[in-house]
Formats: C-alpha cells, structure tokens, sequence
C-alpha cells in the first residue's frame, strides 16, 4: 500500500516536472522570457526634417559600429548585404539594409530597426543570428541608433534580394530564443561614476560600437561570449585575435597615447594592424575623431594604465640564435632591418613589434608562410611581404620564429618544426 | 672596425664560385656587384618593390626555378645554391664573348620591349622563370596573357607601356612547342 503510495507520487513529480519544463521551454520558445530595451518612445516615426539632420552623425555611428564590413559585399551593391558567414552548419549571408522597400529595410518602422539592433528580432518577430551583434548594439543608445536609421534611409535603394542561407533547418531561428536567454544581458550597464567621462565614453565606442568582444572575448559551449574572459583574445579564422584587457595590451607594448594612434593609422611601431583587424581600419576605426581614438585607448589601456612591462630577451640556444640570426639576414633584415629597426614607409620595425609578444605563435608563423598582401592604410600604401612557405623549411621558419619571439618578444623559443608542419597541413 | 664575415661558396652562372669572405650582413645585389662584378642585376628601389635585381634560383631536383630579389635576400641566404644572374642567360664562347641571345632576350629586342633597359635584367629573369614553369605546367590557350600578367605584374617599368614586353613574351609561349595545353 505505502509502495503504491510513493510510486503514485514519483509518476505525478515526473509528470509535474515534464509539463512544467515543456511548458518553460515552449514559453522560452515564444519568447515569453525575452526583454526588449527598446522603449516605445519610438514608435512615432521620425520626421523628414529628423532624418535629414540626424543623417550626418548616422554616418559617423554606422563607421564606428563598421556596419559596411558585413552588410557591403566585396565588390557589390553599397548596403545590400551578401557577405557569407561560413558556419559548420552551412552559410549565412549579411542581409540588404538598404532602403528598398521590397528587398530592403525602406518597410521597416523605426521601431523594427531598433528592435533588429538591439533585440536581435527582425520585423515580424524574426529571430536574427548573432552573427548580427546585436548582443554589443544592445548598449547603443536610442539616440544612436536612430542616427544610424536615418542614415540608412537616405541611402540609395538598391534591389538586390537576400542571398538565402543554407542552413539545414530554416526553424532554427526561433530557437535564438533559448541561445537569448543565456547570452543576450537584459540590461544595459549604467556608466561607472567612478571613472572619467573619457573612460565611459570608451567603453561606449569599444563595447557597444566597436562591439570588440565579438572577436576579442571567448565564446562559451553556446557561442556566447564569456563575460568573465572580457576582452581576453579568442581565436578567430585560425589566428588569434590579442588579449585586449589593459595587462594583455600593456604586454604588447601599447601605450594609451599610441594605441589611438594605432586604431586610426593601422600602423606604427608596434606594427601593422593584421589579418581581419586591417579592415576594421579600413572601415571604422580609421574614421574615429581624435577625442573618440583618445577615449577607446584610455578605456582600452586602463585608467590608471597599468605599467608596460620590460620586455627582456629570452634564452636561445647558440645553435638556434645563429641560425635564426642566419635567415633573419637572409630574407628579413633587406627590410625589416639589420637590428630590427625597420624602415619607415615600408616595413615596421621588429624591436617594438607586438605581433612578436603574443603568447602563441599562431599569427607569427601565418605571416611567415603566406606574407601579407599590399595594403592600402589611411596614411599610405603598404608593399606586399613575401611569404616564405616555399622558400624555406619547416625548421627553417621554426628557427626564425623562435629567433623573433626571443630577441624582441621576449617569448621562450618554443616553436618546433613540427609545429610549423601542423600549421602548414591545417593550412592546406 | 672590420665587419663580421663568413666564407661563402655558391654556383653563380654554372660556375662554382668561392669561398669568399663576404659580410654577414651583405645583400647579394651587392656581392654580385662588389665582389663579382655582375653588375648587370639593377638596385632600384632597394626595398623589393620594383623587381629590377631579380636573379633565377635554381633547384637542383628539378622543380622550376624561382625568381629571387636580391635587394632584400642576404648573399648568405644562396650558401650552397646555384643562381643564374641575368650575365648567364645568353650563349658565350670560350672567351666569354655573347653568341646567341636567349629566347626571351631576342624577343625583348625584335618587339622593341624597353627603352632605357634598367629594368629589363628584371624582365628577363622574370619571363624566363615563367616559360620554365611552363614547361613542367603547360596553360591553355585561353589563359596565356593573364598568365603572363600575373606572372610579370611585380615588375616595374617607368619607361614603356609593358605591352611590348607582355607581347614578346607571348610570341616565345606560343612559338615554344609544348607551353601551351588545347
Ligand atoms: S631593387 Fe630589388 S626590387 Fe627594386
Ligand atoms: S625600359 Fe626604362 S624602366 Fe623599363
């Protein structure tokens, strides 16, 4: 009788916790738990004279957050999207914003455009992917983002239909719901009164602009970024995006001062801005104002910024600094210089290079197999550099590799031929 | 003060040259000027855009041979490799003396291809490393000029238009059995 008792129990508990977690799942699913931060202050549309005043600063927003580099495809329509996002699972393409109104966003409300940059929902209740970031537009402010809107409604319409995804199950969009509720904040973060006006600012242009963190912070299991990593470096297309917290900068050799300079320029002593980090000039940060540059560095570095640390060379073997020493002279030094000290114009200098003291080699040894394509900076063009797959071996380029991240990186000279060979097959 | 040196031995044209004290730090445009007297390699820019000081690297198993700027490449880097500068093209008797131009040479001159030569010794190299890659990898008809000009483009050129030079090549691809595949 008691048996019977508890097992009537244990069937409800079950039956109980399966209606309860279906029906949690099905109402994370229509969205019961999502949090908009758009207020219904803009549901009224905004006024001609509105758009046409507000449009100038929208272009200046639009670089800052560098909406082109997704939503302009190399070599197409300007604001019709079809940039590809390859994924395991298929491809996603960047949408059209322009203002067509068939193939575009010119039927969109203002409130739909603030609710796609800062919900993550399109018009109609379509869930985006976050390749979108909506995550970082999230903290843009309303002001911001209509500035951006009516940019984009004076743009030229452009009738380009979306290229269509290839992802297997068209339905997953709605299941962002769940991927929302675990990575989306509901909130947006207050300013820190305990920092300058500057500081804040920064953080504005680096977190909700610039949305940094998409590339610079590790994502968890789900793909959300790990708030507890902030800003920590993550890999990204086989190379890895630096560590930008103020200690990982202070170890590449960024001052505040040089860093603006850095972001606007793409180069300087401390090098060249590098794989996808040379279009983030190309497209943003090169068109930042002096007091923006000034105020992402400063938030960048840290205020206080903690001190540089002296980067000391590390211990080689004689047979690896002769030998690394051998091929710096072979095919560096012509122009990188017979001390590493570079030659203006043409090639940075390697004493000061922070490509040399990141902690793996990763990016090092990609630039010596490929080279780096010319360049076309804000201040100049850059000439190519010649990659040396072909020309020299696997131990050759781990030789050298080691001889760089030693004497001016100050990194232990841990690269193995067989690293430079693992690369190469992944490579290929 | 006496620079570092290091012996340095190397075929240079099919001869065995060496071993040479040569500086550590010496770009092998300048051996071949200082110390060979092959002065026929041009410093242009000297910082590896213009492609004017190109020699042949050659590889002694068999693959094609790879074109090399010797404005930023250190002599030390051909320690134990054969290179062909642009004096090794031509056929000479045995007092040194030109007797036939090479294909590439010949063509430059009937197409009228430069105009003051400064970077022709460039071109040579440049041409005669394609059409020896096409002869291990012949390109179809089709895809002749832009293989020409994506092997040539580096190539800098502040006297002609680069048409000559680009048509010169292309009447050795296709006047060479075996370049050209359909
Ligand atoms: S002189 Fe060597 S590339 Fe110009
Ligand atoms: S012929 Fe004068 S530079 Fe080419």
């Amino acid at each position: 009788m008691i048996i019977r008792k508890v097992w009537h129990r244990v069937v409800l508990a079950a039956v109980v916790i399966v209606v309860l977690g279906g029906g949690f799942a099905l109402a994370v699913l229509a969205g019961a738990f999502e949090k908009s931060v758009v207020s219904a202050a803009v549901d009224t549309p905004l006024s001609p004279e509105e758009i046409a005043e507000l449009a100038p600063k929208g272009r200046y927003i639009a670089a800052a957050a560098d909406c082109v580099a997704c939503h302009t495809a190399v070599g197409g329509a300007p604001w019709a999207g079809g940039r590809p996002f390859e994924m395991p699972v298929g491809t996603l393409y960047a949408t059209n914003i322009s203002p067509d109104p068939t193939y575009g966003i010119g039927s969109w409300t203002r409130a739909d455009f603030h609710r796609a940059m800062r919900d993550g929902v399109a018009k109609g209740g379509r869930h985006l992917y976050p390749a979108m970031p909506y995550v970082s537009y999230r903290q843009m402010s309303e002001a911001d983002v209509d500035a951006v809107w009516a940019y984009m409604l004076t743009r030229e319409p452009m009738a380009v239909p979306d290229r269509q995804d290839s992802l297997p199950f068209p339905y997953v969009r709605q299941f962002m719901t769940f991927w929302n509720l675990l990575n989306l904040p509901g909130n947006v973060p207050a300013p820190d009164a305990q920092k300058s006006a500057e500081w804040n600012r920064g953080r504005y242009l680096v977190d909700a602009l610039g949305h940094c963190g998409e590339c610079h912070t590790p994502r968890d299991i789900t793909m959300g970024m790990m708030p507890s990593r902030y800003l920590e470096g993550a890999v990204i297309e086989g190379v890895d995006a630096p560590d930008i917290t103020p200690e990982g900068l202070a170890r590449l050799g960024f001052a505040p001062d040089r860093l603006a300079g850095f972001m606007r320029s793409g180069m300087g002593p401390e090098g060249v801005m590098g794989f996808a980090m040379y279009d983030v000039v190309h497209h943003s940060t090169q068109y930042l104002t002096d007091d923006d540059a000034a105020a992402m560095a400063a938030y960048l570095a840290g205020e206080p910024a903690p001190a540089a640390p002296v980067v000391a060379a590390a211990d080689l073997s004689p047979e690896t600094a002769a030998n690394g020493r051998r091929l710096y002279v072979a095919v560096c030094a012509g122009c990188h210089g017979i001390e590493g000290e570079g030659t203006p114009s043409m090639a940075p200098p390697m004493t000061t290079n922070a490509e040399l003291r990141l902690p793996r080699p990763v990016n090092l040894l990609t630039v010596l197999a490929d080279g780096i394509p010319w360049r076309d900076f804000p201040h100049g063009r850059l000439q190519d550099m010649p990659g040396f797959s072909d020309l020299l071996t696997d131990g050759e380029i781990a030789d050298l590799s080691n001889y760089l991240r030693a004497t001016w990186g100050g990194r232990a000279p841990d690269v193995s031929a067989a690293d430079v060979a693992a690369l190469r097959r992944a490579r290929d | 003060m006496t620079l570092p040196t290091t012996p340095l031995s190397l075929v240079v044209n099919g001869r065995q040259v060496g071993p040479i004290d040569v500086p550590d730090n010496l770009m092998m445009v300048d051996f071949l000027h200082e110390y060979l007297n092959l002065t026929g390699s041009r410093l242009a820019c000297g910082q590896g855009v213009c492609w004017a000081c190109t020699v042949m690297l050659l590889d002694t198993d068999g693959a094609p041979p790879r074109e090399i700027r010797t404005c930023i490449t250190g002599a030390h880097f051909f320690a134990g490799k054969s290179v062909r500068t642009i004096e090794g093209h031509a056929e000479r008797d045995a007092d040194g003396n030109v007797t036939a131009l090479s294909l590439v040479q010949q063509a430059f001159i009937e197409h009228f291809s430069f105009q003051c030569g400064y970077c022709t010794p460039g071109f040579v190299t440049g041409a005669t490393v394609l059409i020896e890659r096409l002869k291990r990898e012949p390109v179809a008809r089709a895809d002749v000029e832009s293989t020409i000009e994506a092997a040539l483009a580096p190539h800098v050129c502040r006297c002609t238009g680069y048409v000559r030079y680009y048509e010169a090549v292309r009447s050795v691809i296709l006047d060479t059995p075996g370049l050209v595949v359909g």
